[in-house]
């Protein structure tokens, strides 16, 4: 399915989906700054196209592994925004009763396997679930997201050797956003491309622009053809770019001020905005109405959330392991 | 009703900030998300905006060194 | 029942036959294990019986190995791993960790990893320094991980069909030297409890707290006290997290004599953490200090008499008891 073939509706349900993550971001970017989000959460600002592209190439069985810069995924993947919200402030209401926090946060019945503190962490997690896909025939793929640091590390050559070894059904999504923490990919990376890593473990990689929410939509779509149809793993890499620091109050030593400003121009929002308009899709009340209630849905999280009682003192010891089977 | 100031932790590393000064004066009346102070940590210089409309109360001094999350002042609504 | 004198690698073949049989979502992957017998030799037979796909050759990648069990564990599998050498858990520490072990804690309850890591440990071939460790400790301080040492045939068959049908993710540690070990397994099911500790000997003089191998070194030093008319009673933990602290505890009271035998080295050990436990729970039943006996703070030597010397010897468990009494 190509980009021709998005309704109108299914158009603005994708500009929706990246506004949602916009919104929720800028809302956690203010709980920061009010002092009463702690912990210092990774912003995806900038890299919408990235999750809304994959995920809505995916169907509600499959699975994502996300990363340390997780809360797109999993609100592209269906997550809301409440209990979202509620466990980045650690609170009980939140997806993992305030004990994951915002880098682990997971809900399986939504095939989100987790986001991921450790850069790289999650990719044999993927080609795991990928596997059992395989084994059970269950029919489902897995979109393992990871970013251009995550691809120097062991873990990631591991995995994608075995996926392609084994032929799994996995989609690996590189998040080029050029930076690896605070540190250039330039000077730590031996190539520039990391799609032209696939080829060494004998997968097809393709470089899309990340923030082109329909040409990452395009590729993550064939991917999943080719993983359903029994022809194993593809990488993709999305260059896209992150408007916000590593984590909010990140000085920011590693890029001046005007290349950010420049870049804002390549905003995924922006264009997507541009192709409806052009297309006639959505007009500017339209598109003002869409952000009026996606800012008000944040807000509303931020709200239910600091309202949102503290997990009981007793969940300190509990959910540590599973009480045996009984025999 | 309260709605609360607090410093605010800038990175996982951050433990505690100080506050560099106040940008506006104790028991002036200020809007929702106007900026009322700065403050600094090793690293960085940043606006807190209030939290909500009303009169505007300082708890917390120039100069001052406050762990993060807690409370540099509020706003009475 | 009908029991059959079998050997410890025979009573775990025949546990994962039995429970890949069971069960179709139970599969196994490590390395070299697809193709005949492996290098442990516990899975031979098996991809005969249950084809490529449920009995997997992986690479020599630990990382993937490990962490793929997690992601299979969480979409309805039950992974079985088997990690060669325990002293690999350096390469795929992480996915132990931080992910597999934390997995559970992190999603708030949700996520299940039912897996199983068999694994081994211990001297006994002269592979050296980086095939002869006995690391039971890294894991045991990681909470989240249910942690076993069967010594036994009956009790390897038993604990590890247990742990296959379990949810939580148990690393198994085998021994090299107790693969040929024969011993009574029933031919009926016999299942065993995780966290249930077993009296491998009764006594009246002292506590032996010994663990894997250590359980048959602890025997030997027992048969040689007997001669002196001293009654060692050993307890063999099996599971070595979570421990089950009320058998040990109710021994000691009888006894009030308490000694730790664990193959790993002494600092930071295993031993250690067993002493500290019960010295909190039975001190006042103590009649001398809770003695360790443990390898020596040193890694394991190539030569077979320097690593016969440097972990614990039936000797060195008899010379401990000795010390304890008048």
């Amino acid at each position: 399915m190509g980009k021709m073939d998005f309704t109108g509706d299914q158009l603005i349900h994708t500009y929706r989906q990246m506004r949602r993550i916009r919104d929720f971001e800028l809302a956690v970017y203010n709980g920061v700054r009010r002092g009463v989000i702690a912990g210092g959460p990774h912003l995806y600002v900038g890299e919408e196209a990235v999750a809304v592209g994959v995920c809505t190439a995916l169907h509600d069985e499959d699975y994502i592994t996300s990363t340390h810069r997780g809360h797109g995924h999993l609100l592209a993947k269906g997550g809301q925004m409440k209990p979202m919200m509620a466990e980045i402030l650690a609170k009980a209401t939140g997806y993992c009763k305030g004990k994951g926090g915002s880098m682990h946060i997971a809900d399986l019945d939504l095939g989100i396997l987790g986001a991921n503190g450790i850069v790289g962490g999650g990719l044999p997690s993927a080609v795991g679930a990928a596997l059992s896909s395989k084994l059970k025939q269950g029919g489902w793929v897995v979109a393992a997201f990871f970013g251009d640091g995550a691809s120097n590390t062991g873990s990631f050559h591991e995995s994608l050797n075995m996926a392609a070894a084994w032929r799994l059904p996995v989609i690996f999504v590189n998040e080029n956003n050029r930076f690896a923490m605070f540190t250039p990919m330039q000077w730590t990376t031996g190539i520039t491309d990391i799609a032209d890593r696939a080829a060494a473990y004998g997968m097809p990689g393709v470089s899309v622009d990340g923030n082109d929410v329909l040409a990452v939509y395009a590729a993550a779509s064939t991917a999943r053809e080719r993983a359903l149809a029994g022809e194993g793993p593809t990488l993709i890499e999305c260059k896209t770019y992150r408007f916000l620091g590593h984590y909010v109050g990140d000085p920011q030593d590693y890029r001046t001020p005007a290349e950010v400003e420049a870049q804002r121009e390549n905003d995924p929002l922006l264009r997507f905005e541009r192709v409806l308009a052009d297309r006639g899709v959505m007009n500017e009340d339209e598109r003002l109405d869409i952000t009026r209630q996606t800012e008000r849905e944040a807000a509303e999280a931020l709200q239910f959330a600091l309202e949102s009682p503290e997990p009981d003192m007793s969940e300190l010891v509990k959910d540590v392991r599973h009480p045996f089977n009984p025999l | 009703m309260r709605s609360e100031l607090r410093m605010p932790q800038l990175g996982m590393m951050m433990l505690e900030g100080t506050v560099s000064r106040w940008l506006v004066e104790d028991g002036a009346s200020v809007e929702e998300g106007q900026d009322v102070l700065e403050i600094e940590s090793d690293k960085v210089v940043q606006t807190i905006p209030a939290p909500a409309a009303g009169i505007l109360r300082h708890t917390a001094a120039d100069g001052e060194t406050v762990p993060v999350l807690k409370v540099l002042g509020y706003v009475e609504s | 029942m009908t029991d059959r004198n079998i050997s410890y690698l025979q009573a775990l073949n025949e546990a994962l036959h039995e429970e890949m049989g069971r069960d179709s979502d139970v599969f196994i992957m490590g390395e070299d294990i697809g193709l005949g017998m492996g290098t442990l030799g516990v899975t031979e037979g098996l991809r005969d019986e249950f084809g490529p796909e449920r009995v997997r050759n992986s690479p020599i990648s630990e990382q993937a190995l490990v962490g793929a069990a997690l992601g299979a564990s969480l979409t309805g599998s039950r992974p079985i791993v088997e990690l060669m050498f325990i002293d690999l858990l350096g390469v795929c520490g992480d996915q132990v960790v931080n992910q597999i072990a934390k997995a559970a804690y992190m999603s708030g309850g949700k996520a299940k990893p039912a897996l199983v890591i068999r694994t081994q440990q211990g001297v006994g071939m002269g592979l050296a320094a980086q095939h002869s460790q006995s690391l039971e400790a890294w894991l045991v301080h990681i909470p989240g991980l249910i942690v076993v040492a069967p010594s036994t045939p009956r009790d390897a068959k038993g604990l590890l069909k247990t742990a296959i049908r379990d949810d939580n993710p148990v690393f198994f540690i085998e021994n090299k030297r107790h693969y040929p070990i024969k011993g009574l397994v029933p031919e009926e099911e016999c299942l065993i409890p995780l966290g249930k500790a077993d009296i491998k000997r009764h006594g009246r003089d002292v506590t032996i707290v010994a663990t894997s191998y250590q359980v048959h070194t602890a025997l030997a030093a027992a048969e040689t006290l007997s001669k002196d008319g001293i009654e060692a009673e050993i307890i063999d933990p099996r599971t070595l997290s979570p421990l089950d602290v009320e058998p040990i505890a109710e021994s000691v009271r009888r006894t009030h004599r308490l000694v730790v035998v664990n193959e790993g080295c002494r600092t930071g050990g295993y031993a250690s953490e067993v002493a500290a436990t019960l010295g909190e729970i039975v001190f006042n039943d103590l009649d001398g200090p809770i003695l360790r006996v443990a390898a020596e703070d040193a890694p394991i030597p190539a030569n077979l008499r320097l690593e016969a010397e440097i972990v614990p010897q039936p000797k060195d468990i008899e010379s401990a008891v000795r010390q304890l009494l008048p």
